[in-house]
């Protein structure tokens, strides 16, 4: 009996940690995309696109140097949105969270956008194979996750809680840099050109900030 | 995309994973690092936790104002757009030995792409991913072959999509993410049980070390080169 309860206790403490304000708001989006999937609910994409519209706008905005930026955002905004409507029925909340797929949909379509941009630019040069026949999306290298086969929900929720955290507690020059390279969509070597610093410190700066945030990528 | 193999021993490092998940890494590099994820599960699940943490940041950006009217045009643009079915019922998917990308790139077949032949063991097939600093390729070493010595001017890519080779420092299999920096020079043999396929992406040409070599790619080059002009 004891042993019962005290097992009890412990599994109780483990969801009280993981019970945060913001699993209320991540359940509120799982049910608005389901929504949206089943009966393409107008209502539940009006809500979705109150709380994730501004931060797509302001994630377009990142991107340095960009001509016309407003009609850009309005781009990224509308493309995005879209997309949300059109594939909510394969979103999975056992695969990613709603901000996770969200901010997937976000990137990859800012990619594409601003590949179509710099296309204008170069003379037309096709980007990917010649012929529209062979040409491959930019979906198969950015591909979204299905394998579900070794993913573990409850270690994604805490690793999501743990981000959430500790991203607070981190060295300014370090969110700085981890700003930089996630959404100025600059890779390592421009963060490096930009600040005026070798490759090895942008490097060792976005490791440190990993291993506080526990996702240590490097063995 | 289920096929685990055991045995991936090189992995991208958390600058290749990190430029991955954000999107910033050009596509001839981040075609390398997709490749890698088909067949390692563990950088599979270190590159949804750098989504996680990209999503994260996202969320914490500084709210850009939206006005009414876009979502009403959104509103006009989703009446008519079709909506994509659930998937309920997935197809047995075919597991596929190669990358989804890779598999498109080569139009489900590779012998189809235009394969040239670098002296006896290697055959070369440019691939188009219009990074025009990089040179991204699939190389097919037959088994036992050494490949023509060379050495580096920029930074190379390599991932093994089938079979395995060795160099003076390792052995690498299937699935294997190897990096070679500039002016470091190897000579890899593929193992002799079969041939092994590549993909392969260079910052700069790489130079053969053999001087026949090299004047025999500089003419085949200038042959070539009118030819791809007009493609």
């Amino acid at each position: 009996m004891r042993t019962g309860s005290i097992k009890t206790m412990d599994y109780e403490s483990d969801e009280q940690h993981l019970a945060t304000p913001t699993d209320e708001k991540v359940q509120q989006w799982i049910t608005c995309l389901e929504q949206v999937a089943a009966r393409q609910d107008i209502k539940a994409f009006a809500a979705l696109f109150e709380h994730f519209s501004p931060m797509i706008k302001s994630f377009a905005y990142k991107v340095p140097a960009l001509e016309q930026a407003d009609s850009f955002a309005d781009e990224l905004l509308q493309e995005t949105m879209l997309k949300v409507w059109t594939k909510a029925a394969s979103f999975d909340p056992k695969l990613a969270s709603p901000s996770t797929w969200i901010f997937t949909i976000a990137r990859n379509m800012r990619i594409d956008l601003l590949r179509k941009q710099a296309r204008h630019v170069v003379n037309n040069v096709p980007l990917y194979k010649d012929g529209d026949d062979d040409e491959i999306d930019l979906e198969d290298i950015w591909f979204e996750d299905e394998n579900s086969d070794l993913f573990n929900h409850l270690a994604q929720q805490r690793s999501r809680k743990q981000i959430h955290d500790s991203l607070l507690t981190l060295p300014a020059e370090q969110t700085e840099v981890l700003a930089k390279v996630y959404l100025e969509d600059k890779s390592h070597a421009e963060v490096a050109a930009e600040l005026k610093l070798p490759l090895g410190t942008v490097k060792s700066r976005v490791r440190l900030a990993l291993n506080k945030l526990k996702l240590v990528v490097d063995r | 995309m289920k096929n685990i193999i055991p045995m991936v021993k090189y992995h991208p490092d958390a600058r290749f994973l990190t430029d991955y998940a954000a999107g910033s890494l050009p596509a001839s590099q981040a075609l390398c690092v997709a490749t890698h994820l088909h067949y390692c599960a563990l950088c599979r699940q270190k590159n949804r936790e750098l989504t996680e943490l990209g999503a994260e940041l996202f969320m914490q950006l500084q709210p850009a104002e939206v006005d009414h009217s876009e979502f009403e045009r959104l509103v006009a643009r989703i009446a008519v757009v079709p909506v994509n079915q659930p998937a309920k019922t997935r197809q047995a998917q075919v597991v596929s030995i190669l990358p989804t990308a890779i598999n498109k790139l080569a139009n489900g077949n590779l012998e189809q792409l235009e394969w040239r032949r670098i002296g006896n063991n290697l055959r070369v097939a440019n691939l188009n991913l219009g990074d025009q600093q990089r040179e991204t390729s699939l190389l097919s070493i037959k088994a036992g072959g050494h490949v023509p010595h060379h050495r580096h001017k920029g930074d190379e890519i390599t991932v093994i999509l089938k079979g395995s080779f060795s160099d003076h420092e390792d052995k690498y299999s299937t699935g294997d993410f190897i990096v070679r920096t500039r002016g470091e020079t190897h000579r890899p043999v593929a193992s002799q049980d079969q041939d092994c396929l590549c993909l392969s992406t260079l910052d700069a040409p790489i130079v053969m070390s053999n001087w026949l070599l090299r004047i025999g790619l500089y003419l085949y080059n200038l042959a070539a080169a009118p030819q791809r002009r007009q493609a």
